[in-house]
């Protein structure tokens, strides 16, 4: 997706092939330009890369030098541990229930906010809200919505007679409702999709117009081949951040109850900064990460690999 | 969650206007207004809940069965509650962690974004590759070693692990859109002002810098938004209650010591007051918000 750019910049620095004589400033001065960021690829990328890979061979505590033990770690996490199995489970559902949802409702939402009515704005605007509120102010604010007994929601669906939930308390309904606080802020997916809708060409829209195209055929025909690059993008930040989620299981339910909401990071955090009295497993830890890490590259990757099955481009001959 | 349901089917339904006529219009209108009202509802009835709850005295909260609204209304929660969450402290360490990062952040991104847009040297592909890359890794993988890193140098509980890091091009989003945004300015306007023998730094000072406002006003405030929500990390590097942001401090004051419930008057009151200023920025510069998220649903899109 970069090469259209490059090829845009290569053209442009060859017309002004005059300038060569400050080739060898710009060089320094690139150099001086880029420094801070080089600098900080190489110690907050490259080294933490290098070493927590090789932290996750060792037995660590973070006081004493580590101590290489091979696959010992892994070897642990997926025979002995009995917590990793349910924190990957845990995770795995995490996934499966929030990014569909969140693609579908920040789509729906998008489009429904791509509509020309009075007051549009309005409804963008609250719909982004949640997003831009701290994470943390948020989190806390649905806990106590969510409180059976003097929460909000339990309140409402009293009044209008509907049966009430013990909502983050309840083993089976704990891991929706930490998913239903998420959705909360399906805003920011609505606002990715919101501007590859705009981007679609109106005249495709008038000529299925033309041609008697009811509204699900325009949709399934025109809108979602259009905008299907983007959908891919969706896909692949969605699946990568819901996999990493840690503030809503740590601040709402802290794990609970049992472990029914325990997600990996939850489970690495514990592990590696455990409360005072505890020894940290850091070792243990980083190979959780790297656990973590390689189905995140697997799902890029699969993700982008069987992309071209259903994402719409160009230069297809069809 | 029931809006599940009903949402696509009913953004279909309205999908279906512009080719009807005139009596289904009224009703595509009318249902519109039902959905938009129902949205605008979930997003706004828990903040508005939000605000009660900071009126309500501190019992009142507790009511079986739950009233709505607080039958006394106690203003004195907005002056009790933060005193009691050493809010104004919090808020001078978040105002200075937030201010300090985006500073850095943005500063060093541009200046990344304009050598690999306009200078020519030797790895520019390289670096550009790696810094997009960086974007794919996931912030965890460095938890842990850099955590090691810091409490080795003494960076410990201080505030430094949190602000150095976007002094060093701490977001590569921030590299990538910087570059992009540069690409689109004309070369024109650096040669004529390197005849006019300005060298590189005045170039991206006073010329480059005044011409990319909109793109590091994004930047700046998807910058602010990070850290000022930022809840990992503070709650890994600092240890003593006296350094935390307001992310942590908050976090931790409904966080059930033993056998003490958190005091929810008094927290939502100061909720607010922690909300505010991210909503002043988003309502004065919204444009930028939507324009910083467009670009990155523009620039994937080819």
């Amino acid at each position: 997706m970069n090469s259209v750019s490059f090829g845009g910049s290569t053209t442009r620095r060859r017309s002004r092939g005059g300038m060569s004589r400050n080739a060898g400033s710009d060089v320094k001065a690139a150099y001086l330009f880029i420094a801070p960021a080089v600098i900080g690829f190489l110690v907050f990328v490259g080294y933490p890369l290098i070493r927590s890979f090789y932290l996750a061979l060792t037995k660590y505590n973070g006081l004493t030098d580590p101590v290489f033990v091979g696959l010992g770690n892994f070897r642990r996490l997926f025979t002995t541990d009995p917590a990793f199995w349910p924190a990957l489970r845990a995770t795995g559902y995490l996934v499966l229930l929030y990014v569909p949802l969140s693609l579908v409702l920040g789509l729906a939402l998008a489009m429904f906010c791509n509509q020309r009515f009075a007051g549009v704005r309005i409804v963008r605007t609250l719909a982004y809200l949640p997003v831009v509120l701290p994470a943390v102010a948020t989190i806390t604010l649905w806990k106590f919505i969510l409180d059976p007994q003097v929460g909000l929601l339990n309140t409402i669906l009293d009044r209008l007679g509907l049966p009430t939930s013990l909502w983050l308390q309840g083993p089976s309904t704990s891991m929706p409702s930490v998913v239903m606080v998420m959705l909360w802020g399906v805003g920011g997916t609505m606002i990715i999709f919101l501007a590859a809708l705009q981007a679609v060409p109106t005249e495709l829209y008038e000529a299925a117009r033309v041609d008697g195209a009811g509204a699900w055929s325009v949709f399934f025909r025109i809108t979602l081949p259009m905008i299907s690059p983007i959908v891919l993008l969706q896909v692949i930040l969605q699946t990568t951040a819901a996999l990493q989620t840690f503030n809503q299981p740590k601040i709402l339910t802290n794990g609970g109850p049992g472990f029914s909401t325990k997600v990996l990071m939850l489970s690495i955090y514990e592990n590696g900064f455990p409360t005072l009295g505890r020894i940290p497993q850091l070792g243990y830890a980083s190979a959780q990460v790297w656990v973590l890490f390689v189905i995140i590259i697997a799902v890029i990757a699969l993700t982008a690999k069987f992309s071209s099955l259903w994402t719409y481009s160009d230069s297809t001959s069809d | 969650m029931t809006a599940l349901q009903t949402e696509p089917t009913l953004a279909g339904a309205t999908q279906s206007v512009p080719p009807a006529k005139k009596k289904p219009r009224l009703v595509g209108t009318t249902a519109w207004y039902v959905v938009a009202l129902f949205i605008c509802a979930v997003m706004v009835v828990p903040l508005l809940w939000m605000i009660t709850i900071g009126l309500k005295s501190r019992t009142a909260v507790f009511d079986i069965p739950p009233k709505l609204l607080p039958h006394e209304w106690t203003w004195s929660n907005f002056i009790n509650g933060p005193k009691a969450i050493h809010f104004p402290k919090l808020l001078l360490n978040s105002f200075i962690i937030t201010g300090l990062s985006v500073i850095g952040g943005v500063l060093t991104a541009m200046m990344a974004g304009y050598a690999l847009a306009r200078l020519r040297f030797p790895g520019r592909k390289t670096w550009f590759y790696l810094f997009v890359g960086s974007m794919l890794l996931p912030g965890v993988v460095g938890l842990i070693p850099l955590f090691q890193m810091y409490k080795s140098i003494g960076w410990y509980d201080t505030w430094l692990p949190l602000i150095v890091p976007a002094f060093l091009g701490g977001n590569p989003l921030f590299i990538f859109l910087a570059r992009q945004y540069f690409l689109a300015i004309p070369y024109s306007i650096d040669e004529a002002a390197k005849i006019d023998g300005a060298g590189h730094l005045r170039i991206f000072v006073s010329v480059m810098l005044p011409l990319t406002r909109p793109a590091w006003l994004t930047m700046a405030i998807l910058a602010f938004q990070a850290s000022w929500n930022d809840y990992l990390n503070p709650l890994v590097y600092l240890y003593s209650s006296g350094k935390w942001p307001l992310s942590v401090g908050m976090a931790s004051f409904i966080s059930p010591f033993a056998g003490k419930t958190p005091d929810w008057s008094y927290y939502m009151a100061t909720n607010l007051l922690y909300m505010l200023p991210p909503l002043i920025i988003f309502f004065a510069a919204q444009r930028y918000f939507i324009q910083g998220l467009g670009a990155l649903g523009s620039t994937n899109q080819k």
